[in-house]
């Protein structure tokens, strides 16, 4: 069974903490499960707004508000659409699990009035028509790739340690990735997905970062598929970290109530 | 003077070393340089706002043509050895890198939308290959429940499913064709069929076989018509120079071709054709006037008869040449690149020809010597040709000629009516070929092997979620595939009937348009979420404001396309009062396009080179009778050329179109000889009948000559294994034969009755009871 969606994941790649200083002697196993450890709180909400760009420059925006809360045993989140007008309150909620169990997938269409279970088998794993598969967007954990340090290399003024990570066993959609991780945060700053031709496939760039309520968190980002051109750009605003967010808002129920 | 004959003789050396070493520089260059252009979208002119549009089309929604793979079991498809089949057959066309993972559609690739009372999933039909009977009954469960799969994919009957893999026609190589026939074919077995179809097999499979058959079938063209003119002019070394002609300007036109990088492409191949008629005809005019020369006069000396000869024999050479190449040049108002660069090209071969014919052939008399001189093996030679009795027949039968030229006329015109342009690629094999029998069983299976794209297009954004624009959208895909020619269609209607239906409990009354523009546009942002967003991509835009309808036809011909086209149309005004305009892409509607600007172009073309040959003819006889009377063979030709085609039901091509330029060029070289010789006849003989049975007697006789060794040669093509060389074969040969009969009965009684040339001098007239 391939990796099932995880909504949650997108956050693994945004909410990334600083950890320790450089040390030159690391291994590329012991940079990424630095990455892989980051904290991200145990509960979130902010804004979203995705733009899918395709090759031709036009452009499809959605709006969302979302909510997240981890216990540790289960990761719950809650999207709802604001924009565009026909899709407003469509909500979108997922429960994924520790212990490996299918996350459990939920839709409420406003025009329809009712709750539905949806599933994907993850062959189709692009998440919303963007550039993220829920792959992506899933933290993966670092003992599944074989994790190589290339070099040192600074860009756009960060230093960074440069990672290749390949895959221990298939059933991975890429050949391999490589990570620059961000010496002062370990926040990744650029990753490179490789297809199973081994041809470049995607690059991922963080635009923008901040530290917020003491967490790293990536504010902007840009995934470019380069063998289609299309890019999925995602702007978060308005975060917020540990507001103590209730259980009952991860229900059918609340999904149905809108914002 | 005997400096002179010396110099010659050292002159003609020279020019047969630099005529060859030039031939042999180009004959490198052709190895080297020479393309083949097999990818038929170059054919077509990038600017035509039919093609813009559709390759913009294409662009937008991934259009492309589809290899499709069948694998047929009779004993069904739902076993476990024919379903690991599918999986790698998909799974093995992923692999290779002409193609692209989204491209490849079968029932190991597909989603499959279903629902439940409290659910939606998007999920493959099967991942790993069922084992167990009753896992395997499931799946079939699953096909049938499902309209976007059913019929699609896997067959009504269950016994084939089908693999498409698309592909834009222009990537498809030689070595892709024989690799992917190989591929597909690995997986038949005892149990199992393997079938291959599709536009880029089609096209593939036509552009190795014509020009390997032409490869096949051109020496021996050649030969025979070496053969005939030997047997015509009586001497070896006649018959080789002429071929020598031949070969060289055949040679010197690819070569200019070479060297300037224009690609060969399919109509080129009619470039030989013409130069090989037009080589002929100018060596045996050569051959007949010095053997007439010394007939008349056997007490002159070779060189001087040559200086004779070469100077009687330029002026009608250089008008029929110049009408000739100033016919082909008016091609080059085509609108289609291949053709204008067939005009250009056959222009400077014929160019060649001329200068070849005044300059190659007198050398290789000088160098070689020339035996064609005794009029006793000349007599012997054609015991056939008694001109003045024939001349004698055909004046007395004057009438007889009307009338039969009259009906044939009416015959030509009627079927002149009946001729259409087919722009099917299948029509080019045999009925029986695999690749027709493979496309009528997949055809009978399946929706069709060939699609016709459909755009819909508005200004305004999310249009397409409009309940009522869906509507009337399907609506139309309904209304299309009442007709036996459409299989089947497919749009965004398709997924949001589908959507609809599995949302309210897999209920059938479901099986509509959802009722209003949000739930349509949840329905799609569901999809989204839970399929692959990709495959919305193929029907439908960002903005909503496009969206494109695929319909598959049982046929690839213009009637097929037509009949779907004049269904769909209908509807153009409904939809233009919503506010949409209706487009239509893809490389069927393309080529049908295409060949009806090549029909368009051919009828101006021929009309402006009817035209331009009786303005020459009038300015060069300075007489518009002349003019009138000399275009008549042409007009003759070109009539019954496609009056033929029409009633034999023979389709308009390029190449076939291009024919008549072939008429044209003969026709003009026939005339501008009869009308040139009559004319110096009629000062030298006491009476119009003298002359018209002495220009009867010489070029009469080179003209029969050239008609028999260029039918016989072209004869050979009926025996070509490739139906469109057949045809080929056969235009050419009665195209020569009406030239020739045009201008030795029609033209020439014309002549005589109408006093062409003769003024109002008042010649004695015939004696009719003679």
């Amino acid at each position: 069974m391939k990796t099932k969606v995880k909504i949650s994941g997108m956050f693994a790649i945004v909410l990334m903490m600083a950890f320790a200083p450089a040390d030159a002697q690391m291994t590329g196993q012991q940079i990424m499960e630095k990455v892989y450890n980051n904290p991200s709180g145990d509960d979130m909400q902010g804004e979203l707004v995705m733009t899918l760009v395709n090759s031709r420059g036009e452009q499809r925006v959605r709006n969302l508000k979302q909510f997240m809360k981890n216990d540790g045993k289960s990761e719950k989140k809650i999207m709802f659409f604001m924009a565009p007008a026909d899709v407003r309150n469509t909500s979108f909620m997922n429960w994924s699990y520790a212990d490996g169990r299918d996350d459990d997938q939920w839709i409420y269409l406003p025009a329809l009035k009712r709750t539905k279970r949806i599933s994907s088998d993850g062959k189709s794993d692009y998440f919303m028509g963007s550039d993220f598969t829920y792959d992506d967007l899933g933290d993966r954990h670092p003992d599944e790739d074989n994790h190589k340090l290339l070099r040192e290399e600074t860009i756009g003024g960060e230093a960074c340690y440069v990672v290749e990570s390949t895959p221990k066993s298939g059933g991975y959609m890429y050949s391999k990735t490589i990570t620059w991780v961000m010496k002062e945060s370990y926040l990744g700053l650029k990753r490179e997905f490789y297809d199973q031709k081994g041809n470049l496939l995607k690059t991922l760039s963080i635009k923008k970062f901040e530290k917020i309520s003491g967490i790293w968190t990536i504010l902007e980002t840009e995934m470019h598929n380069v063998q289609k051109s299309h890019k999925t750009l995602m702007n978060f605003s308005d975060v917020r970290y540990n507001k103590g967010i209730p259980d009952s808002q991860f229900t059918e129920r609340s999904m149905t109530l809108g914002i | 003077m005997k400096l002179i004959e010396k110099h010659l003789k050292g002159l003609s050396w020279l020019s047969l070393v630099l005529i060859l070493a030039v031939t042999a520089l180009l004959l490198i260059q052709i190895r080297q340089n020479t393309r083949m252009e097999t990818n038929l979208d170059e054919y077509m002119p990038k600017t035509h706002p039919a093609f813009v549009y559709s390759d913009q089309a294409e662009e937008w929604f991934n259009i492309k043509d589809g290899i499709l793979i069948a694998i047929e079991n009779p004993q069904g498809i739902y076993n476990q050895q024919t379903l690991l089949k599918i999986r790698e057959i998909s799974e093995g066309l992923m692999q290779m890198d002409e193609f692209e993972e989204i491209d490849i559609q079968s029932l190991y690739t597909a989603d499959n939308i279903t629902g439940s009372d409290d659910g939606l999933e998007v999920e493959a039909f099967y991942g790993a290959v069922p084992g167990h009977p009753d896992e395997i009954e499931a799946l079939r469960h699953k096909v049938r429940e499902n309209d976007m799969i059913a019929g699609r994919l896997v067959s009504a009957d269950e016994t084939v499913a089908l693999v498409v893999a698309g592909m834009n026609s222009s990537h498809f190589t030689e070595d892709l064709y024989h690799d992917l026939l190989e591929f597909a074919h690995s997986f038949a077995s005892e149990t199992e069929n393997i079938y291959v179809a599709g536009r880029p097999i089609v096209e593939g499979t036509m552009g190795h076989l014509g020009p390997a058959d032409m490869k096949r079938m051109v020496p021996i063209v050649l030969a025979v018509i070496a053969l005939v003119l030997y047997l015509l002019l009586r001497s070896v070394r006649a018959a080789a120079s002429v071929m020598l002609t031949v070969f060289v300007s055949t040679v010197w036109a690819f070569g200019l071709m070479a060297i300037i990088d224009v690609p060969v492409y399919a109509v080129s191949t009619m470039i030989p054709v013409m130069l090989i008629a037009i080589g002929v005809a100018y060596g045996i005019y050569f051959f007949q006037y010095l053997s007439n020369f010394n007939h008349d006069t056997p007490e002159v000396k070779l060189i001087d008869a040559l200086k004779k000869v070469t100077i009687k024999l330029s002026k009608p050479l250089f008008m029929a040449a110049f009408t000739t190449i100033i016919g082909f040049i008016s091609l080059l108002t085509s609108q289609v690149l291949p053709i204008k660069y067939f005009g250009l090209f056959t222009a400077f071969g014929i160019f060649v020809t001329f200068v070849l014919a005044l300059w190659l052939l007198p050398a290789m008399v000088i160098i070689w010597g020339c035996r064609v001189r005794s009029t006793k093996t000349e007599r012997r030679s054609a015991p056939f040709w008694n001109a003045s009795k024939i001349t004698h027949r055909l004046l007395n039968y004057k009438k007889s000629i009307y009338i039969t030229v009259a009906i044939i006329a009416i015959f030509s015109v009627l079927g002149l009516t009946q001729v259409w342009i087919n722009s099917s690629f299948l029509a080019n094999f045999e009925n029986e070929s695999d690749i027709v029998l493979t496309d009528r069983f997949v055809n009978s299976k399946f929706g069709g092997t060939s699609t016709l794209n459909v755009i819909l297009e508005s200004g305004e954004s999310d249009m397409f979620k409009n309940p009522a624009a869906l509507r009337l959208m399907d609506e139309m895909q309904l209304a299309a595939e009442e007709l036996p020619v459409v299989g089947n269609s497919f749009s965004l209607s398709d997924y949001l009937k589908r959507m609809n239906k599995v949302m309210n409990a897999d209920k059938n009354e479901f099986y509509t348009i959802p009722e209003t523009s949000d739930m349509v546009a949840q329905y799609l942002l569901l999809y989204e979420m839970s399929g692959d967003p990709e495959n919305l991509l193929k029907v439908i835009n960002y903005d909503y404001n496009r969206t494109n309808i695929t319909f598959q036809l049982k046929g690839d011909d213009s009637k097929t396309i037509n009949q779907a086209l004049s269904v769909i149309r209908q509807f153009e005004e409904p939809f233009r009062d919503m506010g949409v305009s209706v487009n239509y892409a893809g490389s069927g509607y393309k080529a049908l396009v295409f060949t009806d600007l090549i029909l368009d172009g051919q009828v101006r073309s021929i009309l402006m080179s009817l035209l331009l040959v009786l303005v020459l003819l009038t300015i060069m006889f300075r007489s518009l009778r002349a003019g009138l009377i000399g275009s008549v063979p042409i007009l003759l030709t070109a009539l019954i050329s496609f009056g033929v085609m029409g009633l034999f039901d023979i389709p308009l091509s390029t190449t076939t179109a291009l024919l008549s330029s072939i008429a044209i060029g003969i026709g003009i070289d026939y005339a501008i000889h009869f009308l040139q010789h009559y004319r110096m006849n009629l000062s030298t003989e006491v009476s119009r009948l003298e002359a018209v049975k002495k220009t009867m007697a010489q070029t009469g006789k080179a003209i029969s000559f050239n008609a028999i060794v260029v039918i016989a040669g072209f004869l050979v093509l009926l025996f070509s294994v490739f139906p469109p060389n057949r045809t080929l074969g056969a235009l050419v040969s009665m195209n020569m034969f009406t030239s020739f009969a045009g201008t030795l009965t029609l033209m020439m009684v014309l002549v005589y009755r109408f006093r062409v040339f003769a003024g109002k001098q008042g010649s004695p007239e015939i004696q009719e009871n003679k």
